[in-house]
C-alpha cells in the first residue's frame, strides 16, 4: 500500500465531503453549539459524582476528567470518519453500487470505511483535547516527555482497535442487510468506556475489558498521560490492536469472498 | 486479443421459498437451496479495438457474464483472461485499464456536481494533472458536458446523468469498457447521442467495447458482431447481417398504394399487415428485387420499400431456437 497515495485519495474524500455539506449549508454554528453542551453535561455529571465522594474507581476528579476527555476525543474521531459510512455500506450492498467501488483501484475497504466523512465533527475531538488539558490542570500534573510520547502510542492503538471493531460491525451489513444503523450496538458498549474500568465489577469488568475491550481503549490512554503507563500495558495495547485489524482484515475479505461469490 | 473466456460456468446457490407466513418462520431454521446455473460452458474471444454486443432475455446470463469478466464474481469454472489479467485477481493493474458503466446504478455523488466526482476518480485512478486536464477536456467536448459539470448531480435529468457517468468512466483512459445497458430509460434523442459517443470513442481510442442491451437500436448502431446468450448458453456468435440473413431469410417489401388492391397475395409473397393504404409483404430474399418489379409493373404503385426485417424480429427468433 502507497501511503502517499493513499493520504491524497483521503484528501480528496475530506475535500468532496466539505464541498457535499457545503451544499446544504450544514448548520456548523449549531453543531459547534450541540458539541459544547454534550461536554458540558458530561463534565457536570462528573462533577455531581464527586459531591459524594473524592474517588471514583480509585480515580480522582482530575483523573476522570483527562478519561472524559480522551473518551470525547475517540469519539469525535468515530463520529467524524466512521460512523457516516455505516448506513453507506448497507445502501452500496442492498443497491449493488459496491460493484462499483470494488472495480476501483484502491482498496475496497480503505474506500467504504474513509468515503464519508462529517468534517465538523472535529470539533468533538478539540473539546476532548481541552477537556484532557483541564483535568491535567486540576490534577496538577505536567507529563513528562516519555508520557506524551506514550499517550499518541496508545492513543493511536486506541484508534486502531476502535476501527476494527467498527468495521467488523459494518461488514456484518453483508448478510444483515435489513437493519438500518447498526451503530447502536457499537454505542451501547462503548458508552462504557465513559468511565473508569475499575469502577465495574465482575462479569461486566471482565467483557468490557477483554472481550470488547471498550475499558482498555479509553483508560489506557488516559492512564498514559497520567504518568500511570507501563511498557508492558503499552506494548499490550498495540499487540491487540494489530490483533483486532488483523481479524477485521480477515473478516473483509471473507464477506467479498461471500459478495463475489468465491466460496466460504 | 484482448478478452478470452473460455468454458466459463457460473452456478448460483439460491435460497428456495414457499409463500406465506408458515413457510417463512420455517424457514429461519431450515433452508431449501436450490442450484441455478447462470451461466454454462460459454467460451469467446474478442479483439482489441471491437465492439461486440451482448444479447439475451432477462436472466439469461448477460450481467452474470460481465461481472466476471470485470472481477466481480468468481466463476465457478473456466478462465478468463482481460487484457492478461485474470479478472477475478482483482489487480490494480487490471482495474486501471478497465472501466464498467452500469445503466441502473450510478458512481456520481448525488448531491455535488459531477467535477467532484471526477476530482474524487482522479485521485483514486492516481491520474495526473495534465492527462486529466486533456481527456476531460475531450470528453467535455464529445459529450457536450460543459453546461453540466457545475450543477449537483441530482438536478441532472436521467440523460445528462448518463453522459457524466460515460465520462466519470473514461478518465482514466481504460482500453476495455463494459457496458451495462447504458441507454436504460433514455429518451431516442439522447440513446441516438449516446451511441455516436460510443462509436467516436471507440474509433478514436480504439477501445474494446462488450455491451448488453434491449434496444435493439443499440445493437444495430453499434456492434458488428454480436453475441447471443440464452439460459446461459450462447446460441450465437458472429456478425449481426449473417444472423439476419440466417434466421430472417426474408426482406420486407413495404408497398403503398393509393387504393389496395382487395386480392389474394400469395403470389407474391406472405402478408406480414394489411393496413389503409400500406401493404407488408415477406418476400425471400433473392426474390425480393423482382417481386417489387413485377408489382410496379402491374399495380398503382406509389411508393415501395425494400428492408431487412427489424432486429427485435430476428433475436426472437434467435432466443425460440436452441442454437443458432
Amino acid at each position: 500500500m502507497n501511503m502517499r497515495r493513499y493520504g491524497r485519495v483521503f484528501r480528496e474524500f475530506f475535500r468532496a465531503c466539505l464541498v457535499e455539506e457545503m451544499e446544504y449549508r450544514s448548520e456548523f454554528f449549531g453543531n459547534f453549539i450541540a458539541s459544547f453542551f454534550g461536554v458540558g453535561i458530561a463534565l457536570l455529571t462528573v462533577h455531581i459524582f464527586f459531591y459524594q465522594t473524592d474517588r471514583l474507581g480509585g480515580w480522582t476528579y482530575g483523573e476522570v476528567l483527562v478519561l472524559l476527555g480522551v473518551f470525547n476525543t475517540l469519539r469525535g474521531f468515530i463520529d467524524f470518519a466512521l460512523r457516516p459510512n455505516m448506513p453507506r455500506l448497507l445502501e452500496h450492498v442492498r443497491r449493488g453500487t459496491l460493484d462499483y467501488i470494488l472495480t476501483k483501484p484502491v482498496d475496497s475497504m480503505f474506500y467504504v470505511s474513509f468515503r464519508h466523512l462529517v468534517f465538523w465533527r472535529l470539533i468533538d475531538v478539540a473539546l476532548g483535547l481541552g477537556v484532557i488539558g483541564y483535568g491535567l490542570y486540576v490534577e496538577r500534573y505536567v507529563p513528562s516527555a516519555a508520557d506524551v510520547l506514550m499517550f499518541f502510542v496508545v492513543m493511536t492503538a486506541s484508534l486502531l482497535l476502535i476501527y476494527s471493531l467498527w468495521m467488523m460491525l459494518m461488514t456484518t451489513s453483508f448478510w444483515v442487510v435489513r437493519i438500518d444503523d447498526l451503530s447502536f450496538i457499537f454505542d451501547s458498549f462503548f458508552d462504557t468506556a465513559r468511565f473508569p474500568g475499575s469502577m465495574y465489577r465482575g462479569a461486566v469488568r471482565f467483557v468490557i475489558t477483554y472481550v470488547l475491550p471498550a475499558v482498555l481503549i479509553t483508560n489506557t490512554p488516559a492512564l498514559a498521560l497520567l504518568g500511570k503507563w507501563s511498557m508492558a500495558a503499552v506494548l499490550a495495547a498495540l499487540a491487540v490492536a494489530m490483533l483486532f485489524l488483523w481479524a477485521s482484515r480477515r473478516f473483509w475479505r471473507f464477506a467479498l469472498r461471500f459478495y463475489t461469490g468465491a466460496g466460504g | 486479443m484482448v478478452i478470452r473466456v473460455s468454458h466459463l460456468h457460473k452456478s448460483f446457490r439460491v435460497h428456495r421459498r414457499e409463500a406465506g407466513w408458515l413457510e417463512a418462520a420455517r424457514s429461519l431454521w431450515r433452508r431449501d437451496y436450490r442450484v441455478i446455473e447462470a451461466v454454462k460452458d460459454v467460451s469467446f474471444t474478442i479483439e482489441k479495438g471491437e465492439i461486440v454486443g451482448f444479447l439475451g432475455p432477462n436472466g439469461a446470463g448477460k450481467t452474470t457474464t460481465m461481472k466476471m469478466l470485470a472481477g466481480l464474481l468468481h466463476p465457478t469454472s473456466g478462465e478468463i483472461t482481460v487484457g492478461g489479467f485474470v479478472p477475478f485477481e482483482q489487480k490494480p493493474e487490471f482495474k486501471k485499464m478497465m472501466s464498467l458503466v452500469m445503466g441502473q446504478k450510478s458512481q456520481l455523488i448525488w448531491d455535488i456536481p459531477p467535477m467532484e466526482t471526477f476530482l474524487v476518480n482522479k485521485a483514486i485512478y492516481d491520474i495526473d494533472d495534465r492527462a486529466f486536464r486533456q481527456t476531460l477536456e475531450e470528453l467535455t467536448e464529445l459529450l457536450d458536458l460543459a453546461p453540466l459539470l457545475d450543477k449537483p448531480t441530482r438536478s441532472l435529468s436521467l440523460g445528462q446523468r448518463m453522459r457524466c457517468e460515460l465520462a466519470a468512466a473514461l478518465l482514466h483512459r481504460p482500453q476495455v469498457l463494459f457496458l451495462d445497458e447504458p441507454t436504460i430509460g433514455l429518451d431516442v434523442h439522447t440513446q441516438e447521442n449516446v451511441r455516436r459517443f460510443i462509436v467516436d470513442y471507440n474509433r478514436e481510442h480504439e477501445t474494446t467495447i462488450l455491451l448488453t442491451s434491449h434496444y435493439m437500436g443499440d445493437v444495430a448502431a453499434l456492434c458488428d458482431r454480436v453475441m447471443i446468450i440464452n439460459y446461459g448458453r450462447l446460441i450465437y456468435d458472429g456478425e449481426l447481417s449473417v444472423l439476419t440473413e440466417k434466421l430472417a431469410p426474408y426482406k420486407r417489401l413495404e408497398v403503398r398504394f393509393s387504393r389496395v388492391p382487395d386480392m389474394d397475395w400469395g403470389e407474391y409473397g406472405e402478408v406480414a399487415e394489411i393496413e389503409e393504404g400500406t401493404v407488408v409483404l415477406r418476400v425471400a430474399r433473392e426474390k425480393a428485387a423482382g417481386t417489387a418489379a413485377r408489382l410496379l409493373e402491374r399495380f398503382d404503385v406509389r411508393d415501395i420499400n425494400i428492408e431487412d426485417p427489424p432486429l427485435e424480429e430476428v433475436i426472437t427468433r434467435a432466443f425460440q431456437e436452441e442454437r443458432v
